[in-house]
């Protein structure tokens, strides 16, 4: 932690310090997400939904009992992050992964962290099928709709008209095709429990995506079948804008394709939602 | 009691300036710096307004990086704050049972291949089976199906989605460290390919079996050997091998497969059974091997301590399963760490038979189903006065090259054996250094040479 570094009167920083002791600790970084720096980019999404990751597992006690699937994507390295058990899947394959995971190991809360490449494209199939087969675990789907790893090509989530690396003139269904829900499709199998599309840009965002991780890491604990949580995030580097732009464009733009709200939720009805 | 309410701590170090905090804090507390960066280069968060600090915890919330803490004075009247939920998470899905079943007197019964590999499974503690179904080795998943171990072993059977889905939960079985096995033919294991690799990389154990057909391509369902460059050299991307085992009888196709096991796990590696549609679709004699309990988690956690499996981390720390290193240097080294495993693995685990070898001019070196044609065409032969012995290497990798070289020494002609179009016949030319002829002969397209037809090419080829 640094000092209190503010161009501040001696009199305020002394009543700072005042305020500044473990008693008063209101909110900071859960002890999961260690205290390695993580190597996303300024203002990226991925940081916010690790950092929800890590607290609803800290909140309900199962660090030692929870197994991680990270992804080919930016979020390879989630592992370095948190401090849980990890394995590191072939690009698309983490639902694969975590399906023997979680059948051999039924007592633990298993997870993938996915991203719009590796679940909407590469891996449709191992999503879908482990979606539909009602496997016990969660996907968490980060949907910036680009390939920001390799630097900005075109994902299939890419909305028309958005500009990529490779759709430099913008995605034109014609051309490359259109930009896939995959969370649409995820509500139409018989296999999942809850299927939720949140995002992390602003406070009741974030404290509505913690909720849906919660409740859909409880759901995998119950048995009581798949769940995929999608969170609509930003790429600042990818889509060549700051942080802040990026949210706003993405409240424009993406919610208009990829509709926030829970799309199925057995609890409260069989069927999916229509947003 | 002050005016200021909340106060926030930045991480400087953290920090990459993207400013949501400052655009989430609605009271204008946060700035950030315009000449001030931190070691890596940013600009960083600070508290430009520290009076109008309320202790809201926005800008912690909306924090990318982890790097705010928020402190807050609290009225007398607070409760105190909830760390974590008591909750006791109890598990909806049902544990696996694990009980072996009562022996039964461990008499000759007579299966296919395919079916001796499922039984086998079953006996020697698999924890669990990934298949998708491929001809000429259905048998396998169908067999595990009738079974139905879950029942008993607790063992987990599972049609997967694809070959390349079986490949990676076995991946995924494995890295938590438990056995698991899978199966498919030719077309199906070049799909798998891509998890092998990682496999090896990642140091997993895991058993895969090969009932061989003919390629290339969809190619035929007929039998086949001609997966024997793929098994022997890896298969997928980066140097590595797979320890490769060839049985050639319905017998050894059952006892592999806890050899396998064996061998997968004291070298953390995956382990394949290549065999062919002969050996998978015959029907002959087997004993089964004797029921072996699955492993309980604290046996499982002894063998397996670098398993991703949750058990025990606060003691040891992390395990992360990755074949992902980026710094060239610790590659290198971790590259060179896989070598010293493969060396260790061919100076020690070399297997092979030898049939009538003693006063042989002549040798056959064949493997699997091709061997026990081999051994009939070696009787022809020596009633025609010829006198052949066999060579029969049980690993294919490591390949018993060393022994190939010291009993050729006496030979005036080795003919390899094959049914594929002249593969290992490079590994026994490398074995003898080129001091006598090495000569090949196979059938393709899904025939199975007679006996015959090798007797034939060994006196054309070699004995003239």
């Amino acid at each position: 932690m640094s000092e209190l570094n503010n161009n501040t009167a001696p009199q305020q920083n002394e009543e700072l310090q005042n305020i500044v002791c473990p008693e008063n600790l209101v909110h900071s970084k859960p002890a999961l997400l260690n205290d390695q720096t993580m190597h996303y980019c300024p203002g990226c999404s991925h940081g916010v939904v690790h950092k929800l990751i890590a607290e609803v597992i800290e909140e309900m006690g199962m660090a030692e009992k929870t197994i991680g699937v990270s992804p080919v994507g930016c979020a390879v390295f989630a592992y370095r992050y948190i401090d849980i058990d990890w394995q590191e899947a072939a690009h698309g394959r983490a639902p694969a992964v975590a399906t023997a995971s979680k059948r051999l190991w039924p007592d633990r809360l298993v997870f993938t962290y996915q991203g719009d490449g590796d679940l909407g494209c590469i891996g449709t199939a191992e999503a879908i099928h482990a979606l539909n087969r009602g496997e016990n675990i969660t996907i968490i789907f980060v949907n910036n709709a680009i390939y920001g790893m390799t630097g900005g090509q075109m994902a299939p989530t890419t909305l028309l008209g958005m500009k990529t690396a490779t759709c430099p003139d913008g995605r034109q269904a014609d051309l490359h095709g259109y930009p896939i829900k995959m969370t649409e499709l995820a509500a139409q199998l018989d296999g999942t429990a809850y299927v939720t599309r949140q995002s992390v840009h602003s406070v009741p965002a974030i404290r509505k995506a913690k909720k849906a991780i919660r409740k859909a890491f409880e759901n995998s604990m119950a048995g009581k079948g798949s769940n995929l949580v999608e969170i609509v995030g930003t790429c600042s580097s990818g889509w060549k804008m700051t942080p802040e732009k990026a949210n706003a464009w993405m409240e424009q733009h993406m919610f208009a394709h990829y509709h926030v709200g829970d799309l199925k939720d057995t609890e409260v009805n069989r069927e999916p939602v229509k947003l | 009691m002050s005016k200021i309410k909340g106060a926030v701590v930045v991480d400087v170090d953290r920090c990459k300036g993207c400013n949501l905090c400052v655009v989430a804090c609605p009271t204008q507390t946060l700035a950030l710096t315009t000449n001030e960066v931190n070691h890596k280069g940013y600009v960083y968060s600070y508290m430009a307004q520290p009076d109008s600090c309320i202790g809201c915890s926005s800008c912690a919330i909306v924090c990318p990086d982890g790097c705010i803490s928020v402190y807050k004075t609290k009225p007398a009247t607070a409760k105190p704050a909830v760390v974590a939920d008591k909750v006791e998470i109890v598990s909806g899905v049902a544990p696996l049972v694990n009980n072996v079943p009562v022996e039964e007197e461990r008499e000759v019964v007579l299966m296919k291949g395919n079916e001796a590999i499922a039984h086998a499974a079953v006996r020697c503690g698999c924890d669990g089976y990934f298949g998708y179904p491929i001809t000429p080795q259905s048998e396998v998943l169908e067999t595990l199906a009738e079974l139905k171990p879950w029942e008993t072993t607790g063992m987990v059977v599972l049609q997967a989605e694809s070959e390349v889905a079986a490949i990676n939960m076995l991946y995924g079985g494995g890295g938590t460290g438990k056995r698991v096995m899978t199966s498919s033919a030719s077309v199906g294991i070049a799909l798998m390919q891509e998890g092998i690799s990682y496999m090896a990389g990642a140091e997993v154990p895991g058993v895969i079996v090969n009932v061989q057909r003919g390629g290339p391509g969809l190619g035929t369902i007929q039998p086949s050997q001609s997966d024997y460059n793929q098994a022997t050299r890896g298969g997928g991307n980066g140097d590595y091998n797979v320890i490769v085992l060839a049985p050639n009888s319905v017998q050894e196709m059952a006892d592999f497969v806890d050899q396998a096991f064996e061998l997968a796990f004291k070298y953390r590696t995956p382990v394949m059974i290549l065999t062919d549609g002969v050996i998978g679709q015959m029907m002959e004699k087997v004993v089964l091997p004797p029921y072996k309990p699955r492993r309980t988690e604290a046996e499982l956690v002894a063998e397996c301590p670098w398993a991703s499996n949750g058990n025990g981390l606060k003691q040891r720390g992390v395990n992360v399963v990755t074949s992902l290193e980026l710094d060239p240097v610790e590659m290198e080294k971790k590259n060179l760490q896989l070598q010293a495993k493969f060396k260790k693995i061919a100076e020690n685990e070399v297997r092979y038979e030898t049939v009538g070898c003693e006063d042989a001019d002549y040798l056959i070196v064949a493997f699997g189903s091709a061997a026990r044609i081999s051994e009939k065409a070696m009787s022809l032969a020596r009633e025609r006065g010829i006198k052949v012995g066999l060579f029969r290497p049980i690993t294919l990798w490591p390949f018993p090259e060393a022994e190939i070289r010291e009993i050729s020494k006496t030979m005036k002609g080795v003919l390899t054996m094959e049914i594929n179009a002249g593969q290992m016949v490079f590994d026994v030319r490398a074995a003898v250094e080129s001091q006598i002829p090495v000569a090949h002969f196979g059938r393709l397209g899904g025939i199975v040479p007679d006996p015959e037809e090798v007797v034939n090419a060994l006196v054309e080829k070699l004995v003239k």
